[in-house]
């Protein structure tokens, strides 16, 4: 087992750069996850804006108007005066301004209201005014139509208003609506696995695919087919290791949520995909006549390349069509699909499980071209070399 | 012990090996002499068969050598002209890691290790990485991890090149000890002098073919030039030079900055000729000097004065 202990000799030497990667895995996970987690989104509140009402009217109607707001929202006691209204929104000091012009209930009751509103053009604080005020009018011109007096009419809509509907959200991911914590860590480890990996193998592989080195290894009574062997087992004993750890990781920092999720076994068969292709890349990485100075190049195009064009950094949700497009012929992308489908999903649809597995498949299938590719290369320089 | 036939490689059109035949006895520290380019690493190459040649055969030890001859290419140890070594790991670890290419008991391997070290002298050195060693201690680490495992043939490719004078002795010397010890050595080098203090029998190769083999005396004696004279003298006239080549024995005169060197072919009393000659004719004259000839006149002579790539 020579090979074997030279290939962990010299993997101990990059201990020191596979921690650090390992640090900034470990950094940039929690951090976004901490950003990423919105700490409302388990229930439902309804948004409270600071509006103000310019009442000209002084009538039932409009004073019913003014306190149905106040029921959603904050009234802010301005003057009727255009300019310091303006500047109040300007500086979004308030985001809704309601001016009831004089006689507004007669015209509104005739269904010719004179309504002027002013709001941050196109937000959807606006619009959500907008629909709050209809939904008031309306209900009162109804009620007034059926026989109501104005003020039953507004006191019956402002009843309605004061008790709103149950709002529950549908628990989709299992964790409240949100994605679970280590999902996150999920999401960023291809980065992780790929770097670890495909720099220091490729650093390994190179020390043992130097050419004099080679020749030298070609001369001992050692055969080709054991020293294969034996760094296929440092591969593999490389990635098993670096698989641990990036399975530890979010054992130790989420415990039991992590262990108890039903979804477990996707996420690790998943990752565990994801450490083979991350193999098969480092053995391509390695199989082209490099040297030591550029690998640390090429590893981070390939890895930044693959982590910021397959939604690990970014989500996938806000790239655009034509670069999901290209990710699409790139491993990590399944990767992606298959860990937002675990973590976005408390149980699969029959078509989630084969999307599931199409993922798996897809990426398994990388992993075999890459290593093909590298074997053909590698055999084509051996030929070459003799 | 080596037996090479009618060896031929090929790369495309060039003929790198030209029916090569080379025979190498036990025991012997049989030195490999060509200019660059002339198939002496190819040669050394077909016969650790990391080369496929395409005609001739190669037996070592009466087996013939193939890439997957491992019983074979146990007792054999190769120091390649390049530094084989990994950079990443230490001294100590490189000479165990290509020692263990060889043995497996652990007990062993720490015994040959340790008398490697100590054989090149590279004590000191133990956990230092390749990085660090000056270019005479990676020479010697390169030849410690080449002959750790005692093989019975090893074959040392230029392994003084770039190499002070004192590592370049040392070195020199181990290579006999080894010898001494049982190994059979094969020694290719560029440097005449090194070939001459150290090899029994030498080989001088070009273009792929065996132009000569002998020990360094065999060889001397198979060249024209038996003596070269060279005079300081002042003014010779291109009419002396002349006469000069109509005496007995003489067959090159050349005459540059006021240096005549005059080369002749074995015979008693060629000096006292010469001396003679210029006396008679008023030639007033420094310095002289007698030379036998050296491996490198054998060598210039054999291949030619051309440079080569």
């Amino acid at each position: 087992m020579t090979v074997f202990k030279g290939f962990l000799s010299i993997t101990k030497r990059n201990l020191g750069m596979m921690l650090l990667y390992i640090i900034i895995f470990l950094t940039i996970s929690i951090f976004a996850q901490k950003m990423l987690d919105p700490a409302d989104a388990s229930g439902f509140k309804a948004e409270q804006l600071d509006i103000a009402v310019i009442d000209r009217d002084g009538g039932a109607l409009a004073k019913g108007l003014t306190d149905y707001l106040g029921l959603f929202h904050n009234l802010k006691d301005l003057p009727d005066d255009k300019s310091i209204l303006q500047d109040r929104l300007f500086y979004r000091d308030i985001y809704y301004i309601v001016t009831i012009p004089e006689d507004f209930e007669e015209a509104c009751l005739s269904g010719s209201e004179k309504l002027s509103v002013t709001k941050v053009p196109g937000s959807t604080t606006g619009y959500y005014v907008d629909q709050q005020i209809n939904t008031f009018l309306n209900s009162v011109r109804t009620m007034t139509a059926g026989g109501f007096s104005v003020s039953d009419a507004v006191a019956r809509a402002a009843e309605y208003a004061s008790s709103p509907p149950d709002v529950t959200l549908i628990d989709k991911t299992g964790h409240g609506g949100s994605m679970a914590q280590h999902a996150f860590m999920f999401q960023y480890m291809p980065y992780i696995m790929l770097s670890i990996l495909c720099y220091t193998l490729s650093f390994i592989m190179i020390a043992f695919g130097k050419p004099d080195v080679k020749k030298r290894t070609l001369c001992s009574c050692i055969s080709a087919r054991s020293m294969n062997l034996q760094l296929i087992a440092g591969h593999a004993v490389v990635g098993l290791g670096i698989f641990a750890i990036c399975t530890v990781m979010p054992a130790i920092l989420y415990g039991r949520s992590f262990l108890s999720d039903p979804h477990l076994p996707y996420y690790l068969l998943n990752s565990f995909i994801m450490m083979l292709v991350s193999l098969s890349i480092a053995f391509l990485i390695s199989s082209f006549p490099i040297n030591e100075e550029i690998i640390n190049g090429i590893v981070n195009v390939i890895t930044l390349g693959m982590a910021f064009t397959c939604g690990v950094f970014v989500s996938m949700d806000i790239l655009g069509k034509g670069v999901r497009t290209i990710a699409r012929f790139l491993p990590v992308y399944w990767y992606e699909t298959t860990n937002s489908l675990i973590a976005g999903n408390r149980t699969f649809t029959d078509s989630q499980t084969a999307e599931l597995w199409r993922g798996y498949g897809i990426q398994l299938l990388f992993m075999a071209a890459f290593f093909g590719i590298a074997l053909v290369l590698r055999r084509n320089r051996a030929i070459a070399e003799r | 012990m080596i037996h090479m036939e009618n060896l031929v490689k090929r790369y495309g059109s060039v003929v790198a090996l030209d029916h090569l035949s080379l025979d190498i006895e036990e025991g012997e520290v049989f030195g490999l002499l060509g200019p660059n380019g002339s198939g002496k690493t190819t040669a050394i190459g077909c016969l650790l068969a990391l080369l496929k040649y395409d005609k001739g055969t190669i037996t070592v030890l009466g087996k013939e050598m193939r890439p997957d001859s491992y019983d074979l290419k146990k007792d054999i140890g190769v120091v390649m002209q390049n530094v084989a070594v990994f950079e990443q790991m230490s001294v100590l670890e490189n000479i165990d890691y290509f020692c263990g290419l060889y043995v497996k008991d652990k007990t062993r391997r720490k015994e040959l290790v340790e008398e490697a070290i100590r054989f090149t002298g590279l004590e000191d050195y133990r956990k230092a990485r390749p990085k660090k060693l000056s270019g005479g201690l990676l020479r010697r680490l390169n030849i410690a991890c080449g002959i750790v495992h005692k093989p019975r043939l090893i074959i040392l490719d230029e392994p003084t090149v770039a190499v002070d004078p004192q590592s370049r002795n040392k070195i020199l010397e181990g290579i006999l000890e080894l010898n001494r010890q049982g190994s059979t050595i094969i020694y290719t080098s560029h440097y005449m002098e090194e070939v001459e203090q150290i090899c029994s029998r030498i080989a001088i190769i070009d273009h792929g073919r065996v132009l000569a083999t002998g020990t360094t005396e065999e060889l001397k004696n198979m060249i024209k030039t038996g003596e070269t004279i060279t005079i300081e003298a002042v003014a010779i006239e291109e009419r002396l030079i002349a006469e000069l080549c109509t005496l007995p024995h003489v067959f090159d005169v050349t005459y540059e900055e006021q240096v005549l060197k005059i080369r002749l072919s074995s015979a008693k009393h060629n000096l006292v000729r010469i001396l003679n000659f210029l006396t008679e004719r008023d030639i007033s004259f420094g310095r002289v000097f007698s030379e036998l000839p050296t491996l490198n006149d054998v060598f210039l002579e054999i291949t030619g004065k051309e440079l080569r790539d």
